[in-house]
């Protein structure tokens, strides 16, 4: 603008009055133009201002960490990281600013993870994925960390925004639910060897008694003569001895474990098995709805066992409506009976037990599943009449099967 | 061998577990009857020889428990030896609560299985000596007159001559008489054999 006006009084002596004046009329003209423009500058700069301004605080403001790093110096400095950044990491911004974002969170071992997200950024690609840091302090913590690069004008990486999340409490919770489920499994797993087991003892139990009075009463009829059949009934007995102590072994070995009985809310425990077949349900497009009677009175047993039992029927409730895209609701109930008994019922909308299955449902090594063991039912059983109920099923009116048990209210609490 | 007048039932429901049994029994001079449920050895007419019942406890319908709570009710006395393959401690303690003899994981020897029945016979024959002579006394009392039968229940409850007299309103003499026709009858040498024998055969209550 200065200069405009310099300009104006330099031509001033040379020119005619008339010229003058339109002269000056047209220059006056310009500047006001000249000055409109101006004045969308600025305008427009003190709009860029406001954004970067709500930009900035945006960034603060989350609670993930996030922040920049200078893509063109080969020690990848961090060159801005969030309140949020400071927080999680446990570093100061001083301590931050500057340093290589990999050294600083202390990587997995031998640098694996960090090289394969540089290599990873390095192709222009962005970066997701769960990683385990080390906080200022060593504390370990799981994160989740995304990176894009971010490129000028020419499409230039000139830097890379991060964005990190803290996901250890996720990641715990979900490993509780992992454990327990695999606690439960396991307990199932050797419940059911034991079963096979103790099923199998009996079934050659028997031949060998067979065998074993044949030999004894051979050896008493030809009792002081045939010494050579003696002999080989002899081997014969002490063979059968010894069939029987590799079984006897055996059954000492899968001997189920005791059962710790102790007071239970069976809501809670019904809601937590729920809660850990969640994402098996919910991976099977199915439903599972729970009605329960609240409150009940407690009940007296094995917090395990009892999971083992429900489990079992909602797998196999579950199982039954596999092959139905209509069936998908799954129903949990529990309800006080007189008496002093809780009942609960699995109900499905499956496709109901055949009427010729009915009696066999819960005997040993019977099962309709093609690669079932046919031990799942009849361990539920004994599993619920040990704790003085009993496990039935029936088919629904309505269609699909209900398996139902009972069990008793702990009398013990009032006192 | 002086068993040969004892019966050994088995029930079991392998065939040749009842086979092998029998044989073994056999050899060791028991008479045997063999029996794949429980039903068919019910329906069995038995003798009322000393007998004793070896049970396996898995049976198709009535189970071996089963079985022994209907032998109780029917009130008929057979000492029971239990035999399994799939037992257990709460199993046994269970059995012999209800009065089972000996409860024998499968497979048993030859000589735990005959030392059970050996005591299981025994007992058998306690309990059918029992039985005779209270079927004797039984006998006896039904020789009585219905006068005599009335002054044996009250000498059984210890009542004197004179007290028996005085509410039956009749002479001490008569009383004195139906006394000892009774002592007679009843072949009792005496009033504490006589009260024994009211015991035994139900006419009082122990």
């Amino acid at each position: 603008m200065k200069q405009t006006k310099k300009e104006k009084k330099l031509l001033l002596p040379q020119e005619t009055h008339s010229h003058l004046k339109e002269k000056v009329r047209k220059q006056t003209d310009e500047l006001k133009i000249k000055n409109a423009q101006l004045q969308k500058g600025v305008d427009r700069e003190k709009l860029a201002d406001d954004q970067i301004h709500i930009l900035t605080k945006a960034v603060e403001s989350v609670l993930d960490g996030v922040f920049v790093v200078d893509a063109k110096t080969p020690d990848f400095p961090i060159i801005y990281a969030n309140s949020s950044f400071y927080s999680l990491t446990g570093y100061t911004k001083k301590e931050i600013l500057g340093k290589n974002y990999f050294l600083l969170c202390g990587f997995d071992v031998n640098e694996r993870v960090s090289e394969e997200i540089k290599q990873i950024l390095f192709q222009g690609k962005p970066y997701h994925g769960e990683i385990a840091n080390l906080k200022k302090n060593g504390e370990k913590f799981s994160s989740l960390l995304r990176m894009a690069p971010i490129r000028d004008i020419q499409g230039e990486i000139t830097h890379y925004v991060g964005i990190k999340t803290d996901i250890t409490l996720m990641k715990e919770k979900d490993l509780e639910i992992e454990n327990q489920r695999e606690e439960i499994l396991h307990v199932t797993r050797v419940g059911k060897l034991a079963e096979f087991v103790s099923s199998l003892a009996h079934e050659i139990s028997q031949p060998l008694t067979s065998i074993l009075s044949y030999a004894q009463a051979a050896q008493r009829i030809f009792a002081g003569r045939e010494p050579q059949l003696q002999e080989i009934l002899q081997y014969i007995v002490n063979d059968d001895h010894r069939a029987v102590e590799v079984i006897r072994r055996l059954r000492t070995l899968l001997k189920k474990s005791k059962p710790t009985f102790e007071p239970l809310d069976i809501n809670t425990l019904i809601t937590d098995t729920a809660n850990l077949m969640m994402a098996h349900i919910t991976a099977r497009n199915k439903i599972i709805k729970l009605k329960l009677d609240d409150p009940l009175p407690m009940i007296q047993g094995d917090r395990i066992q009892l999971q083992q039992v429900i489990l079992n029927l909602i797998s196999n409730s579950l199982e039954a409506m596999e092959a139905s895209r209509e069936s998908r609701e799954l129903m949990v109930e529990t309800s006080l009976q007189g008496a002093g008994m809780i009942l609960v019922e699995v109900k499905d909308s499956g496709c109901g037990i055949p009427l010729e299955n009915m009696n066999k449902l819960f005997t040993h090594f019977f099962t309709s599943k093609p690669d079932g063991l046919g031990m799942g039912l009849s361990i539920s059983r004994s599993i619920v009449e040990a704790h003085g109920g009993c496990l039935e099923a029936k088919n629904n009116p309505d269609g699909g099967a209900t398996f139902y048990f009972t069990l008793p209210v702990n009398m013990k609490q009032d006192l | 061998m002086k068993n040969n007048s004892a019966m050994i039932y088995v029930v079991d429901d392998d065939n040749s577990v009842c086979r092998s049994t029998a044989l073994l029994l056999q050899s060791n001079g028991f008479k045997v009857e063999t029996f794949t449920t429980a039903e068919d050895f019910l329906a069995f007419k038995h003798s009322k020889v000393a007998s004793c019942l070896v049970l396996d406890i898995r049976l198709p319908n009535i189970n071996g428990f089963a079985l022994q709570n209907i032998i109780a009710e029917r009130g008929m006395v057979i000492p029971i030896i239990f035999i399994t393959g799939h037992g257990n401690i709460p199993m046994s303690v269970k059995a012999m609560k209800a009065g089972a003899i000996d409860f024998l994981p499968k497979p048993f020897t030859e000589k735990k299985l005959v030392d059970a029945i050996v005591l299981a016979i025994a007992k058998s024959k306690i309990h059918n000596k029992q039985q005779d002579e209270i079927a004797k006394i039984k006998r006896r009392v039904d020789t009585l007159s219905v006068r005599e039968l009335e002054v044996f229940r009250f000498v059984a409850q210890g009542m004197l001559n004179k007290q028996i007299a005085f509410k039956r309103g009749t002479a001490i003499q008569t009383i004195k008489v139906h006394r000892s026709r009774v002592m007679h009858k009843m072949q009792a040498k005496t009033v504490t054999e006589l009260i024994h024998f009211a015991r035994k055969a139900g006419l009082v209550s122990l």
